[in-house]
């Protein structure tokens, strides 16, 4: 009918069949174990919103605005007990090891009950992934068995991830903009470590977390060459907490200032600095700060999606109820017309999210994304069904080996294209501002079909829409996720384009 | 606009501004605390000595005896500073205005030439429904002496500070509803705590619980529907003049942060996807304003379809408003989300207004079957 040669030509063509049939591709090659562990992990989720986040979410949102200052310890123990902070850490490093992209689902389900707590619960995984973009495995696996441990105890142990600057939000997440970003923080080299000063603001669960993931900078004239990422224990001299802000909404997740005054962080806490793999690589540093901010976020940004749809899916709920209650000009809401085109707005609107988010999963799982080689079957097997005490004792200490580190290097590093990795971008921003604008519009039809009940705290909608617009703004704007997204997967098939250069400034060629 | 239309409004126009300026700005956040902070009594208070409880009731009533106009003029400038205090002066004027749709200035005179303080002058009224849509769950028995009302009172707006309360209620046996007026120290009156609402913290609301407590029948029994549709017409422009004053604060905030806030090495305005947004939320509120003043007009004027005007205004300008104000809190990112700024109040102050006068598909279904009878 075709030849091969002429059918991946055809395929070839904008849109790229790579690029558009993520799914279908990546299905082909799911170990057939993700498929229940997902639904156990779904069920979980669940049962921890019934037993533990819906009979306090309104109450603990109440308290927060009665009092500001409001930490919340009580829920992270709850979720350390319920053992979400280790759910997702890969077995090899003292986890559960369940696989990465369920996490979207439980997501989902924490947030169709309280966004805020499904933070709680999950922002620590921006650490995680901030530390397992690193590629520093010895490291990470001290970290993460130090959470393991911390469930153990009942003394939780978590990680967030610190980029944001009080001049610097949206430059940080783009390494074509952070050579004209107003940063401070910055790392000097010193004798057996860093010494580092400045601040970091916006940082979700900053003020209960054990450890934070610092990017900071060996040279604030050139940070794309010069990005290094730290792991700081609290604790630490010069490491501090500012401000707890106060927040429209999400308010039991609190937003903290770190600040660092001469704060050393020793070597042995240095996850990543880039200048130091160039040996083992061909990429050029600013490249390896793109790969590692697009590995981070390639996985964040998802989640996001996620929060995003359990929100569009909680202001649903809402709705669908309060139309099944209601009595409205002696009909029934939900018998009228205008309102069932409104439910299934909705809930076409939680069903696009699902898929968001599902398909830039997907993506993940193809070569170029951080799941492609956890998915790769005998491994995937081999970390979920071999003991866990053969796991510590003999695979483990390899990660210690240098040919280890190179191989690693090589397989996440050099062994994934750019162009693999602009597709997990380019999926991640999509449905990053896919699932939150849909979030913020089913709350408001939501209010919209409520009226005066949905105004009302103890109805929970109000605060879902105060929660939902923070997902437009954290883990980049949506606006830059459109850029991104351009700059991605469509500006590159046009000769001669170029992104942020606006303003006289740079950019990038992307076509 | 309407200002600059109708020089008499300048004077208005400029007490409005002074006094949020002055009253409202520095303490914002502050106000915004309640009910987990203390209300500010003491600005409502200045309210009131300014004449904002009665700005459109005849001069004879204790009135400032002005039209929609002024009334819009000074709800669009308190709103663009904090739209709580907008909020009071709504429901006020929106209970006044069914007192007078029911042939009860005589109430109104009473209330405003006797009041000595700003609660004294405040009659609750619940402004964020339409009781027709939903039934009122109060009901009243007729006595020899008058009225006994029980049952519930959701969102009584200002029951937490008014010793009286103008509500709607169903009286056994009839069909439709009626308004009362019933007391609110009464010991048949049992008030909830103040109700805590998405926006318009300053502007509290509280639930009644009524145990036979006495009322007077405002109007005809069984009028209320015709009385509240009546106010209603004139009140929803008012409305509209608050998201409108939300919209121009929003916008003011944005732009300002837009020409100081860096990114990229430049100030963040230079980027033409950000300066789309802010030209979109101009044109927004230039479109605002407009509307405003021609349903402002028909309103005063009387004039053909007034009545229409004024719900469409309300119903679009909210809706424009919701927009901007989300987008008013994108363009300064993060800062748009805490506190320290106004852009998360407006946003939520935006749709709690949009609230106003009953469910917003249901005023625009009313709105077509309106004119599918003319």
């Amino acid at each position: 009918m075709i030849s091969s040669q002429e059918c991946a030509s055809l395929l070839g063509r904008e849109p790229r069949f790579d690029d558009c049939m993520c799914s279908l591709q990546a299905l082909a090659h799911l170990p057939k174990g993700v498929l229940s562990e997902t639904k156990k992990a779904i069920a979980y989720a669940r049962r921890f919103n019934d037993e533990v986040v819906r009979p306090r979410a309104l109450d603990l949102d109440r308290l927060t605005h009665a009092d500001p200052g409001y930490l919340p310890w009580d829920l992270v123990e709850k979720a350390n007990e319920w053992g979400f902070y280790t759910m997702f850490i890969p077995r090899v490093f003292g986890g559960q090891g369940i696989n990465m992209p369920a996490s979207s689902y439980v997501i989902e389900e924490l947030s169709s009950a309280c966004v805020g707590i499904a933070n709680v619960a999950f922002v620590h995984y921006l650490g995680v992934a901030g530390i397992l973009a690193s590629w520093n495995f010895p490291l990470a696996n001290r970290i993460f068995r130090e959470v393991a441990e911390g469930q153990k105890t009942g003394r939780p142990c978590l990680i967030s991830l610190a980029i944001t600057e009080p001049g610097a939000g949206t430059d940080v997440e783009e390494v074509e903009l952070l050579d004209r970003a107003r940063l401070g923080c910055h790392a000097r080299r010193v004798k057996g470590g860093y010494i580092v000063n400045g601040s970091k603001i916006f940082i979700s669960m900053g003020h209960v977390s054990t450890w934070c993931c610092l990017i900071a900078y060996t040279d604030l004239k050139r940070p794309s060459e010069n990005t290094v990422s730290l792991a700081v224990r609290t604790g630490t001299k010069g490491f501090s907490f500012g401000k707890h802000e106060d927040k429209m909404g999400q308010r039991v997740c609190p937003a903290s200032e770190l600040i660092f005054e001469d704060c050393f962080i020793p070597d042995e806490n240095v996850l990543c600095d880039t200048s130091e793999l160039t040996w083992k690589t061909t990429r050029t540093i600013p490249q390896l700060v793109e790969q590692y901010i697009q590995y981070a976020v390639e996985v964040t940004r998802p989640g996001v999606c996620a929060f995003a749809t359990g929100v569009a899916r909680g202001a649903f709920e809402d709705a669908l109820r309060f139309a099944s209650d209601t009595v409205v000009n002696g009909e029934k809401l939900i018998n009228q017309e205008w309102v069932q085109a409104r439910l299934a707005e909705m809930y076409r609107n939680v069903v696009t999210g699902r898929l968001a988010y599902a398909e830039a999963n997907y993506a993940n799982s193809l070569p170029g994304g951080i799941y492609h080689i956890l998915q790769f079957k005998p491994l995937y097997y081999y970390l979920k069904y071999v003991p866990q005490a053969v796991l510590d004792r003999f695979v483990t200490p390899l990660f210690g080996l240098d040919i280890v580190k190179k191989l690693l290097v090589r397989l996440y590093v050099d062994g994934q294209s750019m162009e693999d990795q602009r597709r997990c971008s380019g999926w991640a921003s999509l449905a990053k501002f896919t699932g939150t604008d849909i979030g913020m519009k089913n709350c408001q039809i939501a209010l919209e079909i409520m009226g005066q009940a949905g105004i009302r705290h103890e109805r929970g909608t109000e605060k879902r829409l105060r929660d939902a617009k923070l997902l437009q703004i954290y883990e980049g704007t949506n606006e830059l996720n459109r850029i991104n997204l351009f700059a991605t997967l469509i500006g590159r098939s046009i000769p001669g384009v170029r992104v942020f250069e606006e303003g006289e400034q740079g950019g990038r060629h992307v076509g | 606009m309407l200002a600059e239309m109708f020089s008499e409004l300048k004077s208005f126009e400029e007490l409005a501004r002074s006094f949020a300026a002055h009253e409202l700005a520095v303490r914002r956040d502050e106000h915004d605390r309640y009910p987990f902070g203390p209300f500010f009594d003491e600005v409502v208070e200045k309210a009131f000595g300014i004449g904002l409880f009665g700005i459109t009731m005849p001069e004879e009533s204790g009135g400032v005896g002005q039209g929609m106009h002024a009334l819009c003029v000074m709800l669009d400038q308190i709103s663009q500073v904090d739209a709580s205090l907008a909020g009071i002066v709504f429901t006020n004027a929106m209970a006044q205005e069914v007192l007078c749709a029911a042939g009860r200035k005589d109430i109104v005179r009473d209330i405003l030439t006797s009041a000595t303080d700003a609660r004294g002058a405040l009659v609750a009224f619940t402004s964020f429904c339409n009781p027709s849509e939903t039934m009122p769950a109060a009901e009243a028995q007729k006595t020899a002496d008058g009225y006994l009302l029980s049952g519930s009172i959701e969102h009584a707006v200002l029951g937490s500070l008014s010793s009286r309360a103008l509500i709607p209620a169903s009286i056994r046996g009839q069909q439709g509803y009626s308004f009362f007026l019933i007391d609110l120290s009464d010991q048949w009156v049992v008030r909830s705590e103040p109700v805590f609402t998405l926006g318009l913290h300053a502007c509290p609301a509280v639930d009644l619980r009524l145990s036979k407590a006495p009322g007077v029948c405002i109007g005809a029994e069984g009028e209320g529907p015709q009385y509240f549709s009546q106010a209603a017409d004139r009140m929803h422009v008012a409305a509209a003049a608050m998201e409108c004053g939300i919209m121009k604060g929003s916008f003011r905030e944005a732009f300002a942060y837009s020409t100081e806030r860096f990114q990229g090495g430049w100030e963040i305005v230079n980027w033409s996807s950000l300066r789309m947004m802010l030209a979109d939320m101009a044109v927004q509120v230039q479109i605002a304003d407009m509307v405003l003043d021609r349903a402002a007009s028909a309103v005063d004027l009387q004039g053909q379809d007034w009545g229409l005007c004024s719900r469409a205004a309300a119903l679009h300008v909210g809706e424009l408003a919701c927009t901007l104000t989300t987008d008013g809190i994108q363009v300064l990112g993060g800062n748009g989300y805490m506190k320290d700024y106004g852009q998360e109040k407006r946003f939520r102050d935006a749709k709690q207004v949009q609230c106003l006068l009953g469910m917003v598909p249901l005023r625009k279904l009313a709105f077509m079957g309106e004119l599918m009878q003319t």
